[in-house]
């Protein structure tokens, strides 16, 4: 029982981990490798905005996720944008930033296991006998609530529809009258933003430190891998695949092969299925 | 309306458009014919501001070099400097070669995002006209657009690209690789679009006889140069045309 309870979280932390790359990546092709620079970035503001200058949680964190936005989004205009298309180009320049951003974290003395964000409810229940605070619970209720809202987004809005169809063809895009260069910015910013708000739910689990930047873009990437890289609903369905296996090895082998499990799925699924689990379109093209 | 003057386009040294002029008045069809490699996808990349796309993403790859000189005037103005989806606001919308409907996404979807340009009101109104001239469509609505068969997915194409409400539709060969009924539908359709719709339209094909009969003017290309021109009977009653571009024999 505890495994599913914890397994149904941890996945779920890993879809928000990997929600943000996989819609950067799905629409713009750009494999951003800044994701976990951007992750613990947003920690540290909200941590800052909360701690140094006084403001409100519920305000820090609306602040935290439009700067964070908004970070992104220069980010893509100002730097990444010169280098579109050219995939190696544009990993080196996106882990080099990712680096930046979190080395330069490290330098001006975020480090060290100060920092913490305090949970928005405290306290924990009991569910089939097994203790659960109630910001876990709160990690599920959002990562839901975030996979749903995306889903209408991308759906049933202009804007949502518009980055499905450049996601699909940039150019049969451009000729419908959609701005390839807004949208990328715009992707780019909203991936940002999933990013931040994966940060200001699972952060307050633990401390905000810097290497968790590394750890949080080599499981966004596993899951993205695995469900298919630009398939949105694959990345969902591998984050439970992974987040289930992982919270396995953890019961049966030890807690130190948890990322093991993470590195190996990648592994193994560009050995024997390169398109991921559900990269059904990219399949046919690989056939073709 | 939509025209082009002295059009060329190069990838590195090779000529792909030498020196075109090419023009589609209000409310016109205008064919462009010619063999594979004739220029007519150019033709068409250019003038919908593609081209400019391709240039910019292979410059920044270090692929081929490619130039563009002439100009291109869409209602008097000139809009050589515009980027595709600004073409596309104004109203040019390309139809392009091979379809390229997203695969991934509903019949329904792919014409919903064709309507990014339109207010909700127009997309409303040009769904309904999009059902009423291809009323297959409306039944396929649940459909994948990967799943649809060719004809379907060139009709998907064309309805896409009404719901980006054009005044001007590039058809960048509508026809290829389609049974004569499906072609013969599409012609229809073509036309009744213009009628209807009063939507100027360039249409390119390799076999000129299928959509001559709803032709005003027609071009003819030939290597990269438009090679002869003409309303439609002027094309149809010279001889030598006829069997060479219209596959008709004389007898």
């Amino acid at each position: 029982m505890d495994i599913l309870i914890y397994g149904t979280i941890n996945s779920v932390a890993l879809a928000l981990y990997a929600l943000g790359f996989a819609m950067v990546y799905g629409v713009s092709r750009l494999p951003n490798f800044a994701h976990g620079a951007l992750y613990v970035l947003s920690g540290f503001i909200t941590w800052s905005l909360l701690n140094s200058l006084g403001l409100p949680y519920a305000v820090a964190i609306v602040l935290t996720l439009l700067l964070t936005g908004i970070i992104g989004a220069l980010i893509y205009q100002l730097i990444l944008i010169r280098i579109r298309g050219m995939e190696i180009s544009e990993i080196m320049a996106s882990y080099a930033i990712g680096l930046a951003i979190l080395e330069g974290l490290r330098w001006g003395g975020f480090k060290g296991m100060t920092y913490t964000l305090p949970s928005f409810i405290e306290g924990s229940t009991t569910i089939a006998g097994i203790v659960v605070d109630y910001q876990r619970l709160l990690v599920v209720v959002i990562g839901a609530a975030v996979v749903g809202l995306l889903w209408l987004f991308t759906h049933y809005t202009r804007t949502g529809l518009a980055l499905r169809g450049m996601a699909q063809d940039e150019r049969a895009a451009l000729m419908l009258g959609i701005d390839s260069d807004l949208m990328a910015v715009v992707a780019m910013g909203f991936g940002s933003m999933l990013a931040a708000l994966a940060a200001v739910v699972l952060l307050p689990l633990g401390n905000i430190v810097v290497e968790a930047g590394y750890n949080v873009l080599i499981l966004a990437i596993a899951v993205c891998i695995i469900g298919g890289l630009g398939s949105w609903m694959g990345s969902v369905i591998a984050a439970f695949l992974i987040g289930f296996a992982q919270i396995l090895t953890v019961v049966y082998l030890g807690a130190h092969y948890q990322m093991v499990v993470a590195l190996l799925a990648i592994i193994m699924t560009l050995i024997l299925k390169p398109s991921g689990l559900f990269g059904r379109q990219k399949e046919l093209e690989e056939r073709v | 309306m939509l025209e082009a003057k002295g059009l060329m386009v190069f990838y590195e040294n090779m000529l792909a458009l030498n020196n075109v002029d090419i023009a589609c008045a209000d409310g016109q069809i205008v064919g462009v014919f010619g063999a594979n490699s004739a220029g007519k996808s150019t033709l068409m990349y250019t003038m919908s501001g593609i081209m400019k796309d391709i240039q910019k993403k292979e410059a920044m790859a270090g692929g081929e070099r490619i130039t563009i000189v002439g100009e291109v005037r869409f209602e008097g103005e000139e809009i050589s400097r515009l980027k595709p989806n600004q073409r596309a606001k104004r109203g040019i919308v390309l139809c392009p070669e091979r379809r390229r409907i997203f695969n991934e996404s509903t019949v329904l979807e792919n014409l919903r995002i064709g309507g990014y340009l339109a207010t909700s009101a127009q997309a409303k109104r040009t769904l309904e006209y999009v059902f009423s001239v291809f009323p297959a469509l409306e039944r396929l609505q649940k459909r994948i657009g990967g799943f649809l068969s060719g004809g379907e997915q060139q009709m998907l194409a064309i309805g896409r690209a009404l719901m980006a409400q054009p005044k001007v539709l590039l058809l960048d060969e509508p026809l290829m690789g389609l049974s004569p009924l499906m072609q013969a539908t599409l012609v229809r359709a073509t036309r009744e679009i213009r009628d209807e719709k009063k939507i100027s339209i360039i249409v390119t094909e390799q076999y000129a006889r299928p959509v001559m009969p709803i032709v005003d003017y027609a071009f003819i290309l030939e290597n990269g140069s438009a090679v002869l021109e003409g309303t439609r009977e002027h094309l149809m009653d010279n001889p030598d045309i006829r069997s060479a571009y219209f596959g008709v024999e004389e007898s």
